[in-house]
This record gives structure tokens, C-alpha cells and sequence, in this order.
């Protein structure tokens, strides 16, 4: 039997290049730790000058992250969604804080992409889900059925605590922001903790840099290249990035489905794009990058030019890049120099204008 | 194809096993002094062959142990030779996945020398069972990608034990690994016990054999009666004992993988072990005319022989579906009709199936494998889970029809519940696992022919008995700790 696994696994994690060498200052010590939660992993890596104080840091921050999972989670039937979900089609639902301000803050978003970003989605994601799962395709009675509960603005909130759904079948899933949400909470725990250098992962998806590594300015984070030639990286400090991509077409041909639904057709998305966005939170970058994907680079663009601070890239298979920026710079492979106003993209060989000479 | 499929009948098919019988838990051991058999949980001991062998192998006899040496291929021949009148119950062949195949011929001279002595080769395959997060660590720093959300990444044996007991014949699939011991902490005191709770579970489920690595804090720990090595212990030797027993022989499949070289197909089947597809490996050479009948989907790795065109057009012809991959030539059903083209496969009818070429390498497994659930008929998956991203499954007909039993295996280190459907309509389900004992009675519902039911607090594994006949006590089960 031969094998060559390292080789195998380097090749999923492509882009691979290595970081720029620099020796981490002595007095502080690497700790990193991976939690199962929300159906992926959560990692911290933290330097520390007491590794045992940056564990128990760590722990106490995945002990909040697995706290809001009972709170947010779509599949526990006892989580506080769950029996919202249950029960705010019959009568108003008083909620704890972090459900209302997840849900509040969806809202904003909806709201921000004109209905694209919609956590009413759920019916709709499900009868995809089972289509992921070899099951048959839903029918258009199906559809049609599940689209008539979803819509975001049949979702009241009851300031400061109280929701009620105007819709007898509405249920929502918040899995495209819960888990930024999470690595907000995470995040607070280990800066009350006195940690000011970690990296927060909830399963690649969202990634929050907590300051800079030792003897560096800040995280360097390789962004989600579908055409494995432009390598787009930004440097995290104190803000977050995330990711969206719908679900790869098949390799042999049986019908396709995937995982982000577009609330317009009630079908999945058809998008040939990775999007990555980076923002000051993850709440924020990770309930944007579903939207991004969903609104495509033209209407994204513009959203993203309302955000302080943020910065979007669309990558696709065949290696066309549009970017935006208010703020944080994402750069390319070969991007060696910056001129003032402009940013220098590849497409096919072709030099383009980035967006953000546009602005 | 049997006959049984056209009248809807479906025959979960049991997938050819060397050896199905419980895992062999063996025990590499490297220090002068150890402990009794019954303060480790096993009698079998691997030393590797050394200066020291001689005396740690009089050392172990002394205290009981069944002791086998392991051996480079280099050394192999002067090892069998001091191994004949030296009382070792074995010699176990180890060496490098490349060296794979002298080390079987090897073995196989050996064998025919030193008929008395049993000769095994050890694969050097296996890696360290474990849910492994994203980030990559460098020497000078951190890698990290974004990406869509990602499941939990599982480190796992059952690919590669499913592979084996393909092609090693005259022994179950025996395998060690090295652990990772880049944290400083493990590299002074060794794995904690639920790695290597995890370990035995993984190898007793899938019912291979396992040489387990003792880290040398561990071994000097339980040879000096250290109080707090044996509390650790004890949770490993609950977990190794219960593995001793075990149900069936056969794990059921759905799918039937034909192979040759483990390169051409490793990161598929692995992807395919790791979204619970289940499969069987068949060495291409050895498909006999029914070998296929009852599975859902065929997929080739491996060129295909004229006689192979023919089965395999044969089992599409009955409702199956074939998947070529990257294998252009002239098939018979190429001439049937045009076939469907998408962008990486053609898809052929033939008779009331299909056989789909995919034009190129996979260049994606993880879609691959994604696709292969797919293309499952429902009604054939012997055992699916759901919301458990953590867990591996493999199910176990029984030796009687109306019984089965279901292997779990948690790579997480806590605790989870994990959704299980089984095909069939069971009446009972009895869970046991090592940390509780037998039995909890689980409560069952049942849809479409098959029956739910939830495992609670699975932590590194369990087993649950399936009965279509009520309350029945799990009987003793075969045990292979006597050998």
C-alpha cells in the first residue's frame, strides 16, 4: 500500500505559501485548542506568557461559544430557536439577549441587501438539504409552500426582548450569522481575559484576528481561491474575516443543489464566485458574506462602500477577482507593489482596474 | 444481479471479510520492566527487535505475556531464524507503505520456512485517530485559509482497513501509527486516555487489529504502579476489553469499490469512509460473476478487463449504478447511445441502469464522495447518521436473520448524541459501550422500512444490538483475547 496523505492534505488546504519568517518573541507561549460545536470546528490559537492562564482563557471562551449553541442551535429541539420557532407563530416569545440581538441584527442586514440576506429561509434550506442528501429534488408545490412562510419582515421585534412571527409556518435558522456571533462572544472572553494576540476560527468560515502574533503586525490569512491562481491574503488585527461559497457543482452530473438559498426564486444560488469579506466583527462579516454572495459584485460593492472599515473580494473559478474596500487591504499573488488609488488584478492575463479606483 | 431486486427485495450485501471477527488489541512495549496482563488489559505484547529483545522477550514470558516481535524487512530473516526455538508466538513485519510489497513476499517465504511461527505484516498505513481542526502550524507561524464552512476533518482508519481487508489475505487488517507529540505536554507524558480509548475503539469497530504504541512515561508508569497512570489505565482496559467482544462477521455495504493500487483511490475512499458511505474494496482481478449483485453503486478505479466490462454492464443492465473514473476505452455501452455529457462526466443508460465516465481524475473528493451518497438508492444504505459530524459507523449483520448490530465511534473528545437509521424493522435496540456496560434500551420510531432511534453520550464508541424479536440479551460473543 503507498500513500502520500501529507501531499493529499497540503493539496485541500491549497493556497499554501509559507509565511514570512520571523521569530515569535520568547516570553510567550503558543496555545491552541479545537471545540466541536455548531456542527464544525472551533479553534483559538492564543500566545501568552503563562500558556495554563491562555488555556484556561480558551476554554472559557468555548464554554460561551458551546452555551450559544443551545441557545442558537436549528437542530436541538430543546434550544431556545427551536422552541421560538415553535411558538412565536402563536404568541409573542420573550427571548434571552443574545438570541434577540442575533435576530436583530439579521434584520439590519436583511434590510442592508433588500431581502437577499433572510433568516426565514429555513423551510427552504431544508427541502434543499434533503436534495444535498440524495433525496429527490423538492417540487414547485414544495417550493412554493416553504416560500410562502419565509420573509424577513414578517419577523416583529419587541424591543427589548419580545418577538412574535406574522407568519403561521415561518421558522428561521440563524447559521449564517450564528457562528460570527460566537466568535464575537469568544472574542470578548479572551480579551476580558487579558489575551491580546489569538486567532478564533469557527470552522474556516469565519476567522477573527485578536490583535498580531508575536514579532508580527498582524494575522496573515489566506482568502478562498476557487481558481487556485490568485492567492488573495489579508492581514487581520482586530477585525474579522468570512467566506462564502456555494456548494461545488457535482463531478458526475446527477443534479445539483446547495447549501445558500436565494430568497428570490426559493432555488439554490448559481454564483461562480468564493466571496471573502472582512468587517470589525464577526457578526458582521459573516451575516455579509452570505449577503455578498447572494447580491453578487455589483450590488455588493455598493453595500460594502456603506460599511466603515470593510472590504470584499469575489473570486471565481476562472480566476476573475473584483474587489471593494472602505478600509482593509486584500492582496493578490504577485501583487508585490501598491500605486496610490489602485489596485492591479489579473484576469486571464489581462490587467483590470480593481473597484477600488472606482471609489 | 439477483432476481430479487426486480421484485423490490433489496439484499443488503455483506461484505467479504478475511477476518471479521473482534479487534485484536496488540501492545508495543520498549521498557525492561512491566507490569502483570491483568494490570494492562492484554496478554499480547509487540517488542521491537533490538539488543534488549532477548531479555524483555524472558521478561514478558516471565510474567505471562504472548509476545510477538517486530522486525524491519531487513531484519526479518535473522528474527524468524532467533524467533524459532525462542518461545515468541510471532513475528510481526513492519516497514514503510512503499516496502508494502516485499515485505508480503517476505512473509510469505517465511511462512513456508517457519510453518510453526505466525508471520503478519504490520502496515505502516494507519495514522493517529482524531478530529483535527484548520490551522496549520509552521515553524514561523501560522497558516490559516478561509473558506466556506468546513466539517470537522476526521483522521481515520476505516478507509484504509476497508482497503485491506481487500488485499491482505490470511490475516485481519493489523495496522499501527505513530502518535503526535509536537505539543510538549504529550511528548513528556504521552497521549491522554481517551486518544487512546479512541484508538482501541476505532480498530475494535471496524474490527481490525491494532498495535498500539505505549508512550514510554505511560509504560514506566504502569510498570511502576504509579497510582495515577492506573486510574488513566483503567478507562483504556474498559475499552479493550469491550472490544474483545463483538457481533457479525460482515459489515454490510452499499457500495462496491474496485481497486488495485491504493494511490489511484485514497483520498476517495477516504473522504467516503469519512461521510459514512458504506463500502467494500474488491481487488479488480478477484470480481467473481455475483460478487456485485446487491449493491447500489460500483465504482471502478481500476482498468477493466473484458471480463470486468461485462459484470459491470451486467450490473447496470439490473438497475445499478457504475461510475468509471478517469478510464477512457471502448465500453459496449458507448455505442448504445450518446450518453449524457456534463462538464466532467458522461452518463450512459444501460438496461434499467446507468454507467457514468468520469473523463478525468477526481479532482475534488470531497464532492466526489458527496455525489456517491447521491447516488445511493435510499432503500439499499444498510445505516446512515445524521447531525453527527463527529462520528463513524459501520453495521454488523448478524449470524441470525432479524439481527444486527451497529458499531459507533466518536472521534470528538466529548461526548455526543448521535441520530441513527437503520435499514430494517427492528423491535429493539440495546446500547452498550464501555464506560457504562450493557444495556440501555433506546427507543425506536420507524419510517419507510427503516428504523431511528438516538445513541446517547457516545464518547469514544458503542454498540448497539438490533433485534426484529423484542428484548433479547446479547449472547456471549466470539473472543480472540484467548489466542
Amino acid at each position: 500500500m503507498r500513500c502520500n496523505r501529507l501531499l493529499v492534505r497540503a493539496a485541500l488546504l491549497l493556497p499554501i505559501t509559507l509565511l514570512p519568517a520571523s521569530p515569535p518573541q520568547s516570553n510567550t507561549k503558543l496555545v491552541h485548542k479545537t471545540k466541536y460545536s455548531m456542527g464544525t470546528v472551533y479553534e483559538i490559537a492564543a500566545y501568552d506568557q503563562s500558556p495554563a492562564h491562555a488555556e484556561r482563557a480558551i476554554e472559557e471562551a468555548f464554554a460561551e461559544i458551546a452555551r450559544l449553541d443551545e441557545v442558537l442551535s436549528n437542530y436541538k429541539p430543546e434550544s431556545e430557536l427551536s422552541q421560538l420557532n415553535r411558538n412565536a407563530h402563536f404568541h409573542r416569545v420573550r427571548v434571552s439577549p443574545d438570541l434577540y440581538r442575533v435576530i436583530e441584527e439579521s434584520l439590519k442586514y436583511s434590510r442592508l441587501s433588500e431581502g437577499k440576506f433572510d433568516i426565514t429561509v429555513a423551510p427552504l434550506v431544508d427541502l434543499w438539504k434533503a436534495a444535498l442528501r440524495g433525496e429527490r429534488g423538492p417540487s414547485e408545490a414544495d417550493q412554493q409552500e416553504a416560500r410562502a412562510c419565509a420573509g424577513y419582515e414578517k419577523i416583529e421585534l419587541i424591543p427589548p426582548d419580545t418577538i412574535e412571527f406574522h407568519s403561521p409556518c415561518m421558522r428561521i435558522d440563524v447559521g449564517s450569522i450564528g457562528k460570527g456571533y460566537a466568535v464575537d462572544r469568544a472574542v470578548e472572553i479572551l480579551r476580558r481575559n487579558g489575551i491580546n494576540s489569538a486567532l478564533v476560527d469557527a470552522g474556516q468560515s469565519s476567522i477573527y484576528g485578536v490583535g498580531a502574533p508575536p514579532g508580527k503586525p498582524a494575522w496573515e490569512v489566506h482568502l478562498r481561491d476557487p481558481s487556485k491562481r490568485v492567492d488573495p491574503t489579508v492581514m487581520l488585527r482586530d477585525n474579522s474575516v468570512s467566506t462564502s461559497e456555494q456548494t461545488p457543482a457535482s463531478l458526475l452530473g446527477n443534479e445539483n443543489a446547495g447549501h445558500i438559498i436565494d430568497p428570490d426564486n426559493g432555488k439554490p444560488l448559481e454564483s461562480k464566485y468564493a466571496l471573502s469579506i472582512i468587517a470589525k466583527t464577526a457578526t458582521a462579516s459573516d451575516a455579509l458574506s452570505t449577503t455578498l454572495l447572494l447580491v453578487g459584485p455589483e450590488k455588493g460593492k455598493e453595500i460594502v462602500k456603506q460599511i466603515a472599515e470593510a472590504a470584499a473580494i469575489w473570486v471565481s473559478r476562472d480566476g476573475e477577482t473584483q474587489r471593494v474596500t472602505t478600509g482593509p487591504e486584500i492582496r493578490l499573488a504577485g501583487e508585490l507593489q501598491k500605486e496610490q488609488g489602485e489596485l492591479k488584478t489579473v484576469r486571464d492575463g489581462e490587467s483590470v482596474r480593481s473597484s477600488r479606483e472606482k471609489q | 444481479m439477483r432476481m430479487l431486486r426486480r421484485v423490490g427485495i433489496v439484499v443488503l450485501v455483506m461484505a467479504a471479510s478475511a477476518a471479521g471477527l473482534p479487534a485484536k488489541i496488540y501492545i508495543q512495549w520498549t521498557q525492561s520492566s512491566m507490569p502483570a496482563p491483568r494490570v494492562l488489559g492484554v496478554s499480547n505484547l509487540v517488542i521491537p527487535w533490538s539488543d534488549e529483545a532477548q531479555s524483555l522477550l524472558a521478561n514478558a514470558k516471565k510474567q505471562g505475556y504472548r509476545v510477538y516481535w517486530e522486525a524491519t524487512l531487513a531484519q526479518s530473516q535473522a528474527v524468524a531464524e532467533a524467533s524459532a526455538n525462542s518461545g515468541v508466538a510471532g513475528l510481526m513485519l513492519q516497514g514503510s507503505t512503499a516496502e508494502e510489497t516485499q515485505l508480503e513476499e517476505a512473509a510469505s517465504k517465511l511462512r513456508v520456512k517457519y510453518p510453526k511461527l505466525k508471520i503478519m505484516v504490520l502496515s505502516g498505513a494507519g495514522k493517529q485517530p482524531e478530529m483535527r481542526g484548520w490551522l496549520v502550524f509552521q515553524r514561523d507561524g501560522i497558516l490559516q485559509v478561509s473558506s466556506p464552512t468546513s466539517q470537522p476533518w476526521l483522521d481515520q482508519n476505516l478507509s484504509m482497513v476497508r482497503y485491506e481487508r481487500a488485499f491482505e489475505r490470511g490475516q485481519a487488517p493489523l495496522y499501527s501509527f505513530s502518535w503526535d507529540v509536537s505539543d510538549p505536554l504529550i511528548k513528556e507524558n504521552g497521549p491522554n486516555p481517551g486518544s487512546y480509548a479512541l484508538a482501541v475503539a476505532e480498530a475494535g469497530a471496524f474490527h481490525a487489529d491494532l498495535v498500539l504504541q505505549l508512550h514510554e512515561a505511560q509504560q514506566k508508569g504502569l510498570a511502576t504502579g504509579d497510582p495515577q497512570t492506573l486510574e488513566d489505565w483503567a478507562r483504556v482496559r474498559r475499552t479493550i476489553s469491550f472490544y474483545e467482544r463483538g457481533d457479525g462477521e460482515k459489515e454490510a455495504a452499499a457500495v462496491a469499490v474496485l481497486a488495485d493500487d491504493y494511490d489511484t483511490c485514497y483520498e476517495e475512499i477516504n473522504l467516503m469512509a469519512r461521510h459514512n458511505i458504506p463500502f467494500q474494496v474488491f481487488e479488480s482481478a478477484e470480481v467473481k460473476g455475483q460478487d456485485l449483485a446487491g449493491f447500489s453503486v460500483v465504482i471502478a478505479f481500476a482498468a477493466l478487463g473484458s471480463e470486468l466490462t461485462k459484470q459491470i454492464q451486467a450490473f447496470a443492465q439490473q438497475g445499478g449504478t457504475a461510475v468509471l473514473t478517469n478510464l477512457p476505452g471502448n465500453y459496449p455501452w458507448d455505442s448504445d447511445s450518446g450518453g449524457k455529457k456534463t462538464d466532467h462526466a458522461v452518463t450512459y443508460t444501460v438496461g434499467k441502469g446507468r454507467v457514468i465516465e468520469l473523463g478525468e481524475q477526481v479532482s475534488d473528493p470531497e464532492t466526489f464522495a458527496q455525489d456517491i451518497r447521491r447516488l445511493m438508492v435510499k432503500q439499499q444504505v444498510p445505516v446512515s447518521l445524521w447531525n453527527s459530524l463527529t462520528t463513524l459507523v459501520a453495521e454488523y449483520p448478524g449470524n441470525k436473520p432479524g439481527e444486527a448490530s451497529v458499531e459507533l465511534v466518536n472521534y470528538d473528545e466529548e461526548p455526543t448524541d448521535v441520530q441513527v437509521q437503520v435499514r430494517g424493522n427492528f423491535v429493539s435496540a440495546r446500547y452498550e459501550n464501555p464506560e457504562r456496560g450493557c444495556c440501555q434500551e433506546l427507543k425506536l420510531s420507524h419510517v419507510d422500512g427503516f428504523t431511528d432511534f438516538v445513541v446517547p453520550n457516545v464518547v469514544s464508541g458503542g454498540r448497539v444490538h438490533l433485534s426484529t424479536a423484542g428484548n433479547q440479551k446479547p449472547e456471549a460473543r466470539p473472543t480472540r483475547s484467548g489466542e
